[in-house]
């Protein structure tokens, strides 16, 4: 009845073919098409490395499927990728509540900005001299780490 | 294993030389100013798929760092928690590291 957004990510091993993922993203969007829901976008992000071990492999291809849809199409697409033996993992997760809620928090801000700016006498926007890097204090944090994450702490 | 050493650098230690001058051989414990990265960098949407923002909060052993050490106000924390588990499922993020 409604229309979700959702966010399909899997994980095939990786020494999966280019077809395999090709033929696997035909058998997603024959479900979601089944379903009434549209396929938005598809992210490959290629070959990564694994925090921890998934069925023996430590790296593996990620895909990423940003799809609408109603709840029962993800219930459905759960179902057959558990089957699969192709997807080592896959994660379904809403997004449009949160993406909403970010996009109102967005604007929420803007508008403080303006009325705040606009008592004061200012110009509504901040001018390019007013503006501060927002990149400068500590960004040394994830410098390093070959896993992308960062170890750190005193232990 | 070899993480250890980088790593020890960081951190809250950082501050001892610049407060200890004048606190009389107390421990003087430098307070790093407490403000939200979230909240301060503006950033809404604390997703998943970003390992690069998720990273400075995952320390050493894999845990998700308690709002008091780094500051987080309490509902970046909440999302940051959801962001981080995910994470995990997928992969991005280890559970525990060894």
């Amino acid at each position: 009845m409604s229309t979700r957004q959702y966010e399909l990510v899997y994980l095939t091993p990786p020494d999966t073919t280019e077809e395999a993922i090709a033929e696997l993203h035909q058998q997603i969007a024959a479900v979601v098409e089944r379903f009434g829901g549209t396929i938005e976008k598809t992210e490959n992000w290629g070959r990564r490395r694994l925090a921890y071990e998934i069925a023996r492999q430590r790296e593996a291809v990620y895909v990423l499927e940003v799809m609408n849809g109603p709840g029962t199409m993800t219930t459905e697409l759960d179902r057959r990728l558990r089957v699969l033996d192709i997807v080592i993992r896959h994660m379904i997760v809403r997004v449009d509540e949160e993406l909403a809620r970010a996009e109102r928090a967005k604007t929420r801000r803007k508008e403080w900005t303006v009325k705040r700016r606009t008592r004061r006498g200012l110009p509504p926007e901040p001018t390019e001299s007013e503006r501060r890097r927002p990149d400068d204090d500590d960004d040394d944090l994830d410098s390093g780490g070959d896993l992308g994450y960062r170890a750190g702490g005193e232990r | 294993m070899s993480d250890y050493d980088k790593d020890s650098k960081g951190g809250r230690g950082a501050g001892k030389s610049a407060a200890g001058e004048k606190g009389g051989g107390r421990r003087t414990f430098f307070r790093r100013r407490r403000v939200c990265k979230f909240c301060a960098e503006k950033i809404d949407y604390i997703g998943y798929k970003d390992v690069k923002l998720l990273a400075p909060f995952i320390p050493e052993r894999g845990k998700i760092q308690p709002r008091r050490i780094s500051g987080v106000c309490a509902t970046h924390q909440r999302a940051l928690q959801t962001a981080i588990k995910r994470a995990r499922q997928i992969a991005l993020v280890p559970y525990v590291t060894e």
